[in-house]
């Protein structure tokens, strides 16, 4: 007696998925490349910590009104995920990952749609894909942040490996295994030390009593209240902190002649394949490598921005002074999935 | 003589031809179990060396993991429930009617957000209480480490605990004072009547609340990601949000599937049992006892308890947003890209309220089958139609992905998946609403009405239906309320753009900002208090 | 004929006996026929298949002279032109009393529906009601009620499944003879199902005893009572108790003695014979053939309760001056003054 219920129901159904922001209607890509003609959606997923990316979307929406910019953020794994999942049915427009690792093996699997946005040529090569489906947008390196009214600079751990010295027992903040800049230090130390040295860092932490937090938004204030001594970062976080108001200081570790240097990273971005609001994805790279997209991440963020010419944070440490490891991208990326086997078998949290 | 009729219960009769309402009922079913025999077939189809690493590195650290939380929760809430339900019931410790409905509203919290509290307050040196101990110069050592095992424990104790207060509660008002007075006549105290007849009694009342407890605490997600202890539900998050491979996610879903639906079966087995404290029409209350000088310490316990579960957290959320409200670049931080705060409210309403409405709808040809078709087959397809409950969201989420990407693209990424989510996970809580207004509703007034020249369509519309309505309603109320709370199956599955209050208050709170957060928190704790004064209306304990 | 039944029958499933074994029966206009047995005896259920709320595995329904139910026909309840008051009375509960009764009354203009229906609210004696809604009326009125509301249609059958089963005992006696005087006044044809012997000899022009699933015997009250048909209707309408016997050229030999009565069986064979407490008598007598088990004071009357040496049981009416106490022996002996009912083993 139900039966007669369905076309009911199916019509609500209808009704309710086209006023649910359904995404799959195509939006007309207009030949014009009439900036304010950019109008439909734009959606955009990002593995980055959303107050980060916020501002320069903001940025963008007041640019372009008629468009209506989306976002979905979660971590970048997951989001990676999503983009390998969609693959035959793609949703976005527009990845932003919080480091390039990410972006190259999607590129690998054909996610992405190479595009040169305007001052392609103006970006650093180290950061860029060399058929163009990816590019780079800031720099920024893994440091240890530390509480000044907890630990006194003469004891100031130099290199990451002195994180796993017993003194610190229980007295460190880091971030978890789902999060993509700790995957990629991880990654990237399989490059620098070799596989054995990362095993037995990784089982260092854990034995030290590491707090694993979800990202480094918990580790930053964590350090800052003087919950924990030490915290492993992204440097950005320690002057978000610090410009909170909190005594922390920074340490960039394993400087010395022969140890293996400051671990650095780039956010990337990257248009989708499919993508079904062409212009405006290619409007919103522009903007993220343009001054002043570099600009915002430069001076909110206080990221390194990728475009020559940009000035730096007037807090930052230039870069050029720095001992910085030597990352091999394309090498990095075959240690993937070592990675996560390291990560599983140290039951990194 | 008897033998001919004996099997057949009142009037509930078998026929030999398959009603039409059994097809319906049957893909209904089918539609609640798919996702769960799928991420079953893909659990069991892994490769066998992941199972293997599985088993060695984390199989064992997850499941004591797992079965200490749901020990340590469901002794505790069924400690705290049951006494508080018989100090409410049984004693006359003052204002005892008020305290039954601040018992329940917990529920209206989700333990994510009560989670968010207790970090907020009691962080060693960061927490509240701590910055307020070290003004007053008196040192925070002494307060416990919020996080871990203790700390995931407490919080869900504190706000799990109201569904045994619940049915325990009612299983004290249904309790007939005859018992305990037979028991007296022959020859107990009053203490071991307690032990003896009343605990007893109410046991099949105390063991459901405790068995759902535990399906709730297989779940639950954001309160043991938020306090760092792993369990099975937040390892697979990590699985799927930190890793490319989903094997290792369904391998362990389905460890944790087969886990929950054990609890499941158990439960099934009590709900039987459950109704042996109907209230008949010779029901007399049993005296209330009279605590003397101890009503103090009575009417303490329960403040206490409403303080900690209720008007603490609650009054924080309030505190911190006026504070959130008042300044403005922290509500100007409530706007993602063009959307506020009225559109997450927005998105959090009609996904839920439109999930309750599919659940009741689907679970009606379930209830009409069941309870008028009884038989093996009808049995099956209802308690199939309620694996829901042993599905926890990460899973849902996890088997939706999979499945509606590849067999229905067109749906993918759209926030309809969500509400197919909600509906999935809390179908069987529309079912079990409707199954239990349908046996209340005499088949001869069916009958009648078929007998007065209506078919079967027009009698279900003229007389099935407003006779069942209010079951119904409250089985959406019930799904709408679950539907608004669920966190980890929004996250995954939600599309870009698709911001509901609870997703909007942990991505704010996993950052750090609370005042940001506490709005959205606060609005959804009203908006779940709506349904629940609705539900909690119709219990028993609540009426006079 | 109004109703004719043949071959009947219905069996549930998962039930190894018919609930409805093999039926034959019809009835008159006007008629009230009452469907009495125990419980489970399938008279509800034959109830429920002539609705149609049941379907038969075989046998025809026929309403006047239309198969309503065959191998190859099933008409729905709601096409049969029947009409039901059901044993919880099943009275909408979200309809007020108007509004139950005009249920049934569809396609009516508005006035004609308000006469029709205080018409019949009149006829059962509940006008006063209308308004009010099932909750709150009492048992009797929510029995008129559901009575009306069935009438209402005009069905061809009426068909009444224990309706007075939840009245208390004395508003039984009230309400049925109200009852049947309405369904007399309304010349309604009527199946009147009861597991009241009593009830079923007070409602029925004829009655239909039915055990086991199958109809024992169809007949007047008075022959059910006088002529039964077998032993269970001896047993279940007569309350009869019954001794065994041999049958001789003189009548029979029996524990109590010889029953003298005409017979047609051939000698030797073994008879039980039904017998009423009214039947029989006895004396004290040490030498007796049994003794006094329990006495049953009944006002006017001593029911006593007397164990036969044999080890049957048979109840024995004394006037209430004849006072005596279990455990004596006593002589019982036939005292009839009619032929009693003879059944073969």
């Amino acid at each position: 007696m139900l039966h007669k219920l369905w076309p009911v129901l199916a019509t609500i159904t209808l009704i309710l998925s086209a006023c649910a922001g359904s995404t799959s209607q195509p939006d007309a890509i207009s030949s014009i490349e009439n900036e304010n003609s950019l109008s439909g959606k734009l959606i955009i997923y990002s593995g980055r910590s959303e107050p980060l990316i916020q501002p320069v979307m903001t940025a963008f929406q007041t640019k372009y009104p008629q468009l209506e910019v989306l976002l979905k953020s979660g971590s970048n794994s997951q989001m990676a995920n999503t983009l390998l999942e969609e693959k035959a049915n793609p949703q976005a427009d527009v990845f932003i990952t919080t480091e390039v690792f990410t972006a190259y093996a999607l590129s690998r699997e054909g996610i992405f749609l190479p595009y040169e946005p305007v001052g392609y040529q103006n970006l650093p090569d180290a950061y860029k894909a060399e058929d163009a489906s990816w590019v780079g947008l800031t720099q920024r390196m893994r440091v240890i942040m530390y509480n000044t009214d907890l630990v006194s600079p003469d004891e100031l751990p130099a290199s990451l490996f002195a994180l796993t010295d017993p003194k610190w027992k229980g007295q460190i903040a880091a971030a978890g295994s789902t999060n993509a800049s700790m995957q990629a230090q991880i990654a990237s130390m399989i490059q620098l030390v070799g596989q054995d040295q990362t095993e037995a860092w990784l089982n260092g932490l854990i034995e030290n009593e590491v707090t694993f937090f979800g990202g480094h938004s918990d580790v930053r204030k964590a350090v800052g209240a003087g919950e924990l001594k030490l915290g492993l970062v992204n440097h950005y976080y320690y002057y978000l902190q610090l410009a909170e108001g909190s005594n922390v200081g920074i340490i960039y570790p394993d400087q010395a002649p022969g140890e293996m240097g400051i671990i650095s990273n780039a956010t990337a971005a990257a248009i989708i394949k499919g993508s079904k609001n062409l212009n405006a994805a290619r409007a919103f790279i522009d903007f993220l490598v343009s001054e002043e997209g570099q600009e915002i991440f430069a001076e909110g963020n206080y990221e390194y921005p990728l475009l020559t010419g940009v000035a730096l944070h007037p807090d930052l440490e230039p870069i050029v002074g720095l001992n910085m490891a030597n990352i091999e991208l394309a090498q990095v990326v075959n240690h993937f999935e070592a990675t996560f086997d390291l990560i599983d078998m140290a039951n990194l949290p | 003589m008897l033998k001919t009729e004996a099997l057949r219960s009142n009037r509930r009769r078998h026929t030999t031809s398959t009603p039409k309402i059994a097809y319906l009922a049957g893909m209904i079913a089918l539609f609640a179990v798919i996702p769960v025999i799928y991420i079953l077939i893909r659990a069991l189809t892994g490769d066998p060396e992941l199972w293997q690493r599985i088993i060695q590195t984390r199989l064992i650290k997850l499941f004591s993991n797992t079965l200490l939380l749901l020990l340590a929760v469901t002794t505790g809430t069924t400690l705290l429930g049951v006494s508080m339900a018989w100090l409410t019931e049984r004693t006359d410790v003052p204002g005892r009617k008020i305290f039954r409905w601040l018992l329940a509203l917990p529920l209206a919290i989700p333990p994510y957000v009560g989670a968010i509290i207790h970090l907020a307050l009691l962080r060693p040196r960061g927490g509240l209480i701590s910055q307020w101990l070290e003004e007053l110069n008196i040192p925070s050592t002494f307060l416990p480490n919020p996080t871990g095992f203790w700390g995931a424990a407490f919080v869900l104790i504190i706000f799990s605990y109201p569904y045994v207060f619940l049915l325990s509660a009612a299983a004290f008002r249904s309790l007939n004072a005859t018992y305990g007075e037979a028991a007296r006549m022959l020859g107990r105290t009053p203490w071991q009547t307690f032990w003896q007849v009343t605990i007893p009694s109410i046991r099949p009342g105390i063991t459901a609340g405790a068995l759902l407890v535990s399906l709730d605490i297989l779940a639950e997600y954001g309160t043991v990601a938020l306090l760092r202890f792993e369990t099975f539900s937040s390892a697979i998050f990590v699985q799927l949000a930190g890793r490319y491979d989903r094997s290792a996610a369904s391998i362990l879903s389905g460890v944790l599937i087969l886990l929950a639906l054990v609890i499941l079966y158990g439960e099934f087995r009590i709900q039987g049992q459950a109704q042996f404290t109907q209230i008949g029409s010779q029901w007399r209350p049993a005296a209330l006892i009279h605590l003397g000088k101890r009503r103090i310490w009575g009417f303490l316990a329960l403040f206490f308890t409403v303080l900690v579960s209720f008007i603490i957290p609650v009054g924080l959320l309030v505190f911190w947003s006026t504070q959130g409200i008042l300044d403005h670049q922290t509500f100007s931080g409530m706007q993602i890209g063009s959307k506020g705060l009225v559109s997450f409210i927005f998105n959090s309403v009609w996904s839920s309220g439109f999930a309750a409405i599919l659940a009741v709808l689907f679970s009606i040809p379930i209830a009409i089958y069941v309870v008028r078709y009884p038989g093996k087959i009808s049995r099956l397809f209802s308690r199939l139609s309620q694996v829901g409950y042993a599905i926890p969201g990460v899973v849902v989420a996890l088997s939706l992905v999979m499945l509606v990407n590849r067999f229905l693209p067109f749906l993918y990424a759209t926030s309809l998946v969500v509400v197919m989510a909600y509906v999935v996970r809390y179908i069987p809580q529309a079912v079990r609403s409707s199954e239990s207004a349908m046996r209340q509703l005499s088949p001869s007034l069916e009958e009648a009405s078929r007998l007065l020249k209506r078919n079967a369509f027009q009698t279900f519309v003229q007389v099935t239906l407003p006779l069942i309505l209010p079951g119904l309603l409250a089985g959406s109320a019930l799904v709408f309320l679950s539907s608004l709370k669920e966190l980890p199956a929004t996250l995954l599955l939600r599309p870009a753009g698709f911001e509901t209050l609870a997703v909007r208050v942990w991505i704010w709170s996993e950052e750090g900002f609370y005042f940001q957060a506490a709005p959205a928190a606060l609005l959804l704790v009203v908006i779940a208090i709506i349904p629940l004064f609705f539900l909690l209306r119709r219990e028993s304990i609540f009426k006079q | 004929m109004k109703l004719e039944i043949e071959q009947l029958s219905k069996r549930f499933t998962g039930n190894q006996y018919p609930a409805v074994d093999n039926i034959t029966f019809s009835m008159q206009t006007h008629e009230i026929l009452c469907f009495v047995g125990p419980s489970g005896c399938g008279k509800t259920t034959t109830l429920r298949l002539i609705a149609g709320l049941e379907r038969p595995d075989q046998g025809i329904i026929r309403l006047d002279q239309r198969i309503i139910s065959d191998m190859h026909t099933f008409v729905p309840p709601e096409k049969r032109n029947i009409g039901m008051v059901f044993q919880d009375h099943a009275l909408f509960p979200h309809l007020s009393v108007f509004d139950n009764v005009a249920f049934g009354l569809q396609g009516l203009r508005k006035a004609e529906k308000k006469d029709r229906v205080s018409g019949l609210l009149e006829l059962v004696g509940v006008e006063a009601l209308a308004k009010r809604f099932p909750h709150v009326l009492s048992g009797g009125e929510r029995q008129r009620v559901a009575l009306a509301r069935a009438l209402a249609p005009e069905p061809a059958l009426l068909l009444m499944d224990e309706p007075f089963s939840s009245l208390d005992a004395h508003l039984r006696l009230e309400v049925r003879e109200q009852i049947r005087n309405i369904l007399k006044a309304s010349q309604s044809t009527v199946i009147f199902v009861t597991h009241d012997q009593e009830e079923a000899l007070f409602m029925g022009d004829r009655l239909a005893v039915f055990n086991q699933g199958k109809l024992e015997q169809i007949g007047l009250p008075e022959t059910i009572f006088h002529d039964s048909g077998s032993r269970f209707v001896a047993a279940f309408m007569g309350d009869s108790d019954f001794v065994r016997g041999t049958s001789v050229p003189a009548g029979f030999h029996t524990e109590l003695g010889l029953l003298e009565q005409q017979n047609d069986y051939s000698p030797g064979t073994a008879v039980e014979i039904a017998i009423r407490a009214d039947d029989i008598d006895f004396q004290l007598n040490q030498q007796g053939n049994g003794k006094i088990i329990n006495r049953f004071f009944r006002g006017a009357f001593n029911f006593y309760r007397v164990e036969l040496d044999s080890g049957a049981i048979v109840h024995v009416f004394k006037l209430h001056t004849e006072i005596y106490q279990p455990g004596e022996r006593v002589l019982t002996y036939f005292n009839a003054g009619h032929p009693l009912k003879i059944f073969t083993l």
